[in-house]
This record gives structure tokens, sequence and C-alpha cells, in this order.
């Protein structure tokens, strides 16, 4: 806890707070003003959107601590503001107050959007009000009442809001559409980049989740193979970050540990394993919860031995996957294949390694060491030596 | 959700940054208008020990001209090179990308610097740095250095920055009266993460051409033979299925949508750079 002080419409607020304190919740709960509404609190719903130094914010991804020396206005504190003042009879004239959730928001960014762009047409005044949800969908009301203000000040200026604007600076870019172009010969750059992966994956849309193919080849016969593939110990010992807490016949309860770039989270679930042995295929069936970020994931991995020769044999794997919850936000789909891709090439790894030294009688398998940054970036390694920093 | 606890600090000069990192290498995170790292801790994906702002430090936040480059600080907000607040970026590539990155409220806090360290594969400033030819001025305990931004980023989440080093600045070419540029990218909606997007930078005075599509598994990836073409022979070099062929080898394993998406966002940002659309 320590003492933050923030200037919040025109007074002075200070209170004990701790440093992971977000300004939303430093207005609502220890200033007092609710009128500025939370709902996502990760950036992506406008609701909490409050005027820092006259401009627009999110106020539940700006911590409090930041915000000290700077001025805050939220809804509470417009009442001589010259454009809330049209834009609070403009939003009733032309119904853009439904369940008014997302208005304290909407007027924060509709004021932006009259100061700032006086020649704003429907189009524009859309994309400026994208970041703003309304779950009532009242966007046809709130367009309207900005774009009424708007003409109402093109029509007749007012002093206070010409004040305003005059005040805000800004060399918008006029027209940015280019001359002709001169072809030349260009000279020739040496291409740094990181080469891709061979990939031996595929993704598309599956019923229940995303799907992900891929494989790996094994130095055995496919019996083998097969054998060690449906021993559920053996193998969870060969998947990264896995282990098995428990054993009860086909079942398991255990938990797997990802990494993924600045992000991490701990799965622990159960799964279950059902096999077919005529055609040497298998299905586990598994779902966790992450106890950090209450993400979900549920998901089926296929796989199936054929023999490639006397000596050899190829693991067809295809992972069919949902992800819910906070993790979910991040795992665009281009980004979880090319982490699963790896994720299997690290575990033919192992399992290549575990059948070429089975474990003596009696020894357990140990963990498969998980090292996120070899499996997931593994063909960068040399480049790869600092951890994600921002700043 | 609401952040995990940690420490919050407020850095005011480049000493002090260089100093947490030093003593503290590992349970830092630096911050910069927190609109990547804001979400990240309130879903507790990320989870430090102390945080360091550092969007108030004063070197961070200027922008200066020298050798037909200007240097723009880390802590540069995306809203000021929208509004064109420094004169050297007026009319320049990073003002018309500026002012389409997420949504007005991010722009607002959201710093070039820390963009880039974030390396996020669908972020407006990893490609259009790469396209540019940009380069990072990185600082640490051992000095400064500058990576050139195709070097910079490795893959998703992951740049070269290594443990107590931090972006001080990021070089870019200078307004050039010469210079043809494009930018295009689809997302789901206005300000929503790129599914595809595509940069190209022409400079016959330099001659620089470059070619790059983003919002990949990973870093940005260059299409040199295309753009080595398009400079030689303007739009002619777009007849048939050139850009097609031009990403077949990067893209073989996605699904011809996929395909389809990235094949029309370099079109239309060659198309921009050609003068033939907006």
């Amino acid at each position: 806890m320590a003492e933050i002080s923030i200037q919040i419409n025109g007074r002075k607020q200070s209170h004990q707070a701790e440093a992971r304190t977000h300004l939303g919740d430093f207005i609502r709960e220890k200033s007092r003003l609710t009128g500025t509404n939370l709902s996502c609190e990760h950036g992506v719903c406008g609701a909490c959107t409050v005027l820092v130094d006259g401009r627009p914010v999110r106020s539940c991804i700006t911590f409090a601590g930041a915000c000290e020396g700077h001025e805050v206005r939220t809804v509470e504190g417009y009442d001589d503001d010259p454009i809330m003042l049209r834009l609070r009879s403009a939003f009733s004239e032309h119904h853009a107050l439904q369940c008014g959730f997302c208005t304290p928001g909407m007027l924060a960014t509709s004021r932006d959007i009259v100061l700032r762009l006086p020649e704003a047409d429907e189009a524009r005044v859309r994309i400026e009000l994208s970041g703003n949800i309304c779950r009532c969908t009242g966007y046809q009301g709130i367009t309207a009442a900005i774009l009424s203000v708007l003409q109402a000040l093109r029509e007749q200026p007012d002093d206070q809001v010409q004040a305003l604007r005059a005040a805000v600076v800004q060399h918008v870019q006029q027209d940015w559409t280019q001359g002709g172009f001169v072809t030349f010969e260009a000279d020739q750059e040496e291409v740094s980049t990181v080469e891709s992966v061979a990939a031996d994956a595929g993704s598309g849309e599956k019923g229940k989740g995303q799907a992900i193919q891929g494989g790996f080849d094994a130095g055995f016969p496919a019996a083998q193979v097969w054998a060690f593939m449906t021993d559920l110990p053996q193998v969870a010992a060969c998947l990264p970050g896995a282990v098995i807490e428990s054993q009860e016949g086909a079942s398991v309860q255990g938990k797997i540990a990802i990494k993924f770039g600045p992000m991490s989270a701990a799965f622990k679930g159960h799964a279950t394993l059902e096999r077919d042995e005529a055609h040497r295929t298998a299905v586990l069936r598994g779902e966790g919860v992450d106890s950090l970020s209450q993400s979900r994931a549920r998901g089926d991995v296929q796989y199936q031995v054929t023999a490639q020769g006397e000596t050899g044999s190829r693991v067809s794997v295809e992972l069919v996957y949902a992800l819910q919850g906070p993790l979910a936000q991040f795992s665009r789909s281009g980004l979880v294949q090319d982490f699963v891709r790896r994720m299997i090439a690290e575990f033919g790894k192992n399992v290549n390694l575990r059948l070429e030294k089975p474990l003596a009688q009696g020894e357990q398998p140990a963990v498969a060491q998980f090292n996120p940054v070899r499996m997931f970036f593994s063909i960068l390694w040399d480049r790869f030596k600092g951890f994600f920093r921002r700043s | 959700m609401k952040a995990a606890k940690f420490d919050y600090e407020r850095a005011v000069s480049l000493q002090q940054i260089q100093d947490a990192l030093a003593g503290e290498p590992g349970g830092v995170r630096l911050m910069g208008g927190s609109q990547s790292l804001g979400p990240m801790l309130n879903l507790r994906l990320v989870r430090p020990e102390r945080v360091l702002d550092v969007s108030a430090v004063p070197e961070l936040q200027q922008v200066s001209t020298v050798n037909a480059q200007v240097r723009i600080g880390a802590a540069v907000t995306h809203a000021q090179i929208e509004d064109g607040l420094h004169e050297a970026l007026r009319g320049h590539m990073m003002q018309k990308v500026a002012g389409r990155i997420a949504y007005r409220g991010v722009r607002n806090r959201g710093t070039l610097g820390g963009s880039l360290a974030h390396a996020d594969p669908a972020a407006d400033w990893v490609l259009t740095c790469v396209a540019l030819g940009a380069r990072v001025n990185v600082r640490g305990s051992g000095g400064t250095r500058s990576v050139p931004m195709a070097d910079f980023m490795v893959a998703a989440y992951t740049t070269v920055l290594e443990a107590g080093e931090f972006i001080e600045s990021v070089d870019v070419p200078a307004v050039s009266a010469t210079a043809r540029w494009g930018y295009y990218k689809f997302t789901r909606k206005v300000g929503e993460f790129a599914d595809a997007s595509c940069a190209c930078y022409f400079d016959p005075a330099t001659r620089t051409a470059r070619v790059v599509i983003g919002a990949m598994d990973g870093a940005p990836r260059f299409l040199p033979e295309l753009a080595a073409k398009v400079a030689a022979h303007g739009a002619a070099a777009l007849a048939g299925d050139t850009i097609a062929a031009a990403l077949q080898p990067i893209l073989a394993q996605r699904d011809p949508a996929h395909q389809e998406l990235f094949r029309t966002v370099v079109e239309r940002s060659l198309q921009q750079a050609l003068g033939l659309k907006g």
C-alpha cells in the first residue's frame, strides 16, 4: 500500500492503494466516483474510458500510480464542458442511451471525436467509436448523436468549443496518396530473417475447436512404438512439462505446464486414453484448468502408428483443442500452431530417445525436462539469449 | 480480473532504468504505456514482482533528426506520431500507420518502444519498422548497441533483448520525396489484431525496395524477389500470379482462405506504393 494522489474532476484525491490498483478501481472504489463502469478489464470494451489530460484513456489497463501528476476527468466532472453539454442533449434526442452502461465511456470517446475531428463523416465516426462496445447495440443512435453535434458546430461555430479545439496540437496528414512510381534497380539487401521451421503441420477448424495435424518418425518397428505409445506414464514423461499425479486404468490425473512468450500457465486436470489395437490408433481426451488465470483447455490428441518398412514407423498426431478464458485472448491460431508443432517435434524426439534407452525394471520415468524456450524456439537458440522484456 | 501483486516504481532517468535492470535482471518488468502489459497483468498471464514505469523518462520522449534518420524515443506514443506532434514525422509512413493502431484510447498511452519490445507478430510497428529498415537502439549495462529491426524480433513475443537491456530509441529514415510506401492489414473489426498484413517501402534515391508480411506465426517475413521486381518494373510486375507465387514458399501450409488474405494485403499494399489506389 502506498499513498496515491491524482487530480480527479478538479479535486485532489489522495488514497492508500496498492500498486496493482488500476485507474478504474481507484476512481470507483477509492474516490467513490461510480459513474465510470468497468467491464472487460483488459482494454477491449472501452466501457471504462475516462479522460486523462483531456484525452480518452482506458482506465482498466492504466495503473493509478502511473496517473500521479496527471489530470483525470470522469463522467461526474463534465458539467461545465461545452462539448459535453451538446453531447448530452444529442444522446438524449437520438436515443443514444439505452441501459446506460457504456454511456460514460461512449461520451468520453464522443467528446474526443467532436474535439479532434470537426469534419468527421459517418464512416470516420464509426471507426473512431470502434473501441467502445455497446451491449444494447445502440451504435446507430450514438453515431447519429455525434454527427448531429458535429453538424451543428459546423453550421454555427461555438466560441467555447473553438477555443478547446484550438488548444489541440494536431497536424493531420492531409493527403497521403502518393505521386507516380519511378522504377529503379534495387540493391539486394541481405535478408537476415529467421527461416521458418520445416512445417510438418497443418491446421483448420474442426467440430469442437481448432485442429492441428503433425507427426514424427520413429526409428523403431511399429509394434514396439505402439506398445510404448499406449503406456500413459511413458507417454506423459515424453511430453514437455507434463506430470502424471495418479493413474487408474486408462484414466490419469495430472498437470501440464506451458510457457508461451511472456505467458505461462499450468493446466491441472484429467485425461483418458482410448485404444484401438487393430488400427494402432489411440485418442487421449483431456481437459484442465489453469488455476492462476482461470483459463480452461480441452483437447483430444489422436495418434496413429503406422509401419514404415521393417524397422521404422510413423506417428501421425492430430490435436483438436478448445481454449477458454484469458489465455484464449492471446492464442491466435497461427501462434498456437507454431507452439504445437514444436511440442510435437520435441515429443517425438523424446519418444525416440526413450525407445533407444528403455527404462530398467522398476525405474520410474522422469518428467521430461521442460525447456519451453528451447522447445519453442529451438532453431533460434544460438541467437536467442535474453528473455522477453518490454518497455 | 485484477493483476497479481507487484511493486510499482516510476523511472525518471535512463540511469534509473539501467540500475533497476542490473540489480534484478529477472524480477523487473519495464512498462511503457501499459497497453499490452496491462491486459496481460490483469489476466494474470504475467506476474512480475516489480514493474518499472519508463513512460515518463524525458530522454525516451525525444524525437530528433540526424543524417536523414529520425531518432524516435521509445516512450513516444502512437497518438503523438499520429498527430504529427514531432515535425520530423509529419507526412511520414509512421504517421499514416499510427492512426490505425488499435483505438485512440489505446494510442494515447501505447508507446513505440513498448510495442516493439512486446513483439506481437500482428503488431503494426513491428512490421512497419522492418519495412522501413529501422534500427533499434538498445541500452544495457555494457553501453548501447544498434540492432537492425529485421534481426530484433526473433519469434512471437521474443526479441534479442538480453537481461539488463531495454530499448532507448528507434531510427527510421526521414521523410523522403522519392520514397513510396504502402501498408494494408485485414482485421476482424477496426482496431483488432491483424489476420494478415503487408508493408512495403521503395526509395529509388537509396535503391531500397522492401515488401514484408506480418501477422505470421513469428517475425515478419520478407518477399525480396517480389520487391526487386516491383522496383524494376512497377505495376507491370504484378501481372498474373506474381504475388501468389512469391507467397507460395511461406504460406504453402496455410489454408486457401489465408493464402488469399495474404495475397490481397500484399496486392493492396503494393497498389498504394504504386499510386494506383489509396
